[in-house]
């Protein structure tokens, strides 16, 4: 699988640099060109969408004849941990999107009484790429079709040990999804759908696959926002988790958002999420910050 | 407690906000007044704006302002009729991008802000304006 | 008496040469009838080709729509005018010019196209 993410990569550099030679003389760099909010934010594991969900959005303003890309940063400080993500993307001509993203969960207190120490941190590395399908949310107002897009996310934890200690089964774990995005736009409504096959244990912070359960399995993320202005949208999104893990039962999460973007370089999530138990806290509800920035 | 609820009954529609208007699309965007003071301000736009003003400056200008009152009077539902081109036809020629049809948007939502168009209103007209797209823009 | 031979073909050539040149003058396009002359411009890239031309009254031009644009033809003068309906790609249309002057031809529809006719 790291293969593959690195020839994924060395194919994207390629494609990137033979873009400006393409015959398409429509084609130029960082052309900021799709409508506002069009290529939503960066979910937690790095992807173009909303907070928890993946979205059949490609990040960044580039059109179908340019880049776009994005850096953000999230904090979600809870009641007995805090986890923290950061990274970076690239859309490709609206159509293929790269990213890359990197988590830090600290256990806090907990880490303590585990017999980890106080803050002990996990950390993932997760390679992410995304292609768009078919469709397209925003023009095909007259249809029901929906953007349609496939993805990956390669997600790797530097806590091996740890994880086989409580009952993971790896470090190294692997999500594939497919996502359904519509922009209803007579109803100022963003309607996101997504299916998601994985093995991953809270996203992968305890790692891939467990003593309970160690196959794939199903899970639905979505989200429904309604957009208020050009640069403010509200919503809510819901994430569902298997429960691989005999140690603690893992519960869906959900979260209600709000995205201001103060323009095509820079936006802020502000949210309140519910992560339920993580180990043996339950009731992780705290807030969700996430500035974006790019082109 | 039945005072309550029958008070509740009583507050509801408002909560829920204005009732079901028996207003149209064209009459919330001002109707054909409203309209051409919208054309004339976003065509304004058009030709102000870097993106795209070059792509007007062979153009008949004044017949586009008639043409688009029309069209967008007809896309409103609005008691009119528009005789000029298709999309596809009128804009083959231009070999126009996705990026020069989302900066007429962006102008075009800029002129509903002006011209006081509640933003709702706006998205219902634009979703009749976006399939557009696929007879407009070539390249 | 019989000719010689080498005198006999000389005459036979010379029978053949009168009778091609005939040939090619009854078939040469002849600069005769003003009437029935038409000229040829070509609209494409929103412009006229060639820009200028000259011609003589009665004549005619043949616009021909070899653009990716819709055109249509005008001239607005004081004693001569005409003003076409559209013609799509690929289509011509025909109009004679019946007065002498120097003329305009535009379109309604692109402001910057300008054809002029000189019609002696």
């Amino acid at each position: 699988m790291r293969l593959c993410v690195c020839v994924l990569f060395v194919g994207v550099g390629l494609w990137t640099a033979g873009a400006p030679a393409r015959a398409d003389e429509a084609w130029s760099w960082f052309d900021s060109g799709k409508l506002l909010a069009t290529g939503g934010v960066s979910e937690i594991e790095g992807a173009g969408g909303g907070g928890l969900a993946n979205w059949a959005l490609i990040t960044g303003y580039g059109t179908r004849d340019s880049l776009g890309a994005n850096l953000y940063y999230t904090a979600v400080p809870l009641p007995d941990y805090s986890l923290q993500s950061a990274g970076a993307a690239i859309g490709l001509d609206d159509r293929l999107e790269v990213s890359y993203a990197w988590q830090e969960f600290d256990t806090e207190n907990v880490g303590a009484l585990l017999g980890l120490g106080h803050g002990f941190r996990f950390h993932q590395n997760i390679f992410g790429a995304k292609l768009k399908l078919m469709g397209d949310a925003v023009y095909d107002q007259d249809s029901w079709v929906p953007q349609i897009s496939v993805g990956l996310q390669h997600k790797e934890n530097d806590r091996a040990a740890v994880i086989a200690a409580v009952g993971g089964k790896q470090s190294v774990g692997t999500d594939y999804y497919l996502a359904i995005s519509k922009l209803f736009l007579a109803q100022s409504l963003l309607v996101n759908a997504t299916l998601r096959e994985t093995k991953a244990n809270q996203l992968g912070l305890l790692g891939f696959g467990g003593d309970k359960h160690n196959e794939y399995s199903s899970q639905f993320e979505g989200s429904i926002a309604y957009l208020l202005s050009r640069s403010f949208a509200i919503g809510a999104e819901f994430r569902t988790k298997p429960s691989n893990l005999s140690i603690a039962h893992e519960d869906d999460a959900w979260d209600l958002f709000a995205a201001y973007f103060f323009n095509k370089n820079l936006s802020a999530t502000l949210a309140y999420t519910d992560l339920g138990n993580i180990v043996i806290r339950d009731h992780q509800q705290g807030a969700y910050l996430s500035l974006q920035a790019g082109l | 407690m039945r005072k309550i609820f029958k008070l509740v009954a009583l507050a509801l529609p408002l909560l829920c906000g204005p009732a079901r208007s028996q207003e149209t699309l064209f009459d919330e965007m001002g109707g054909k007044t409203g309209i051409d003071h919208l054309v004339d301000i976003s065509v304004d736009k058009y030709l102000a704006d870097p993106r795209i003003k070059d792509i007007f400056s062979e153009s008949n200008i004044d017949r586009i302002r008639s043409e688009l009152k029309d069209q967008f009077c007809v896309v409103a539902n609005g008691p009119c009729q528009y005789t000029g081109h298709s999309m596809a036809a009128a804009h083959k020629g231009l070999h126009l991008t996705n990026a020069n049809f989302n900066a007429l948007v962006e102008d075009l939502q800029d002129a509903m802000d002006e011209c006081a168009i509640a933003f709702a209103v706006q998205n219902r007209f634009l979703a009749r304006l976006a399939p557009m797209q696929h007879q407009v823009v070539t390249r | 008496m019989r000719l010689p031979s080498a005198e006999r073909t000389v005459e036979v050539i010379g029978l053949r040469l009168r009778a091609t040149l005939l040939a090619l003058i009854l078939a040469w396009p002849s600069p005769v009838t003003a009437a029935d002359q038409t000229h040829t411009v070509v609209q494409k890239g929103r412009a006229f080709h060639p820009g200028e031309v000259t011609i003589n009254r009665g004549e005619s031009l043949t616009f021909t729509n070899d653009d990716e644009f819709i055109h249509q033809i005008y001239v607005e003068a004081t004693d001569f005018g005409f003003d076409t309906d559209e013609r799509n790609p690929g289509e011509n249309v025909t109009e004679s010019f019946t007065a002498s002057g120097t003329f305009e031809v535009r379109c309604h529809i692109h402001p910057k196209m300008r054809l002029i006719v000189h019609v002696k």
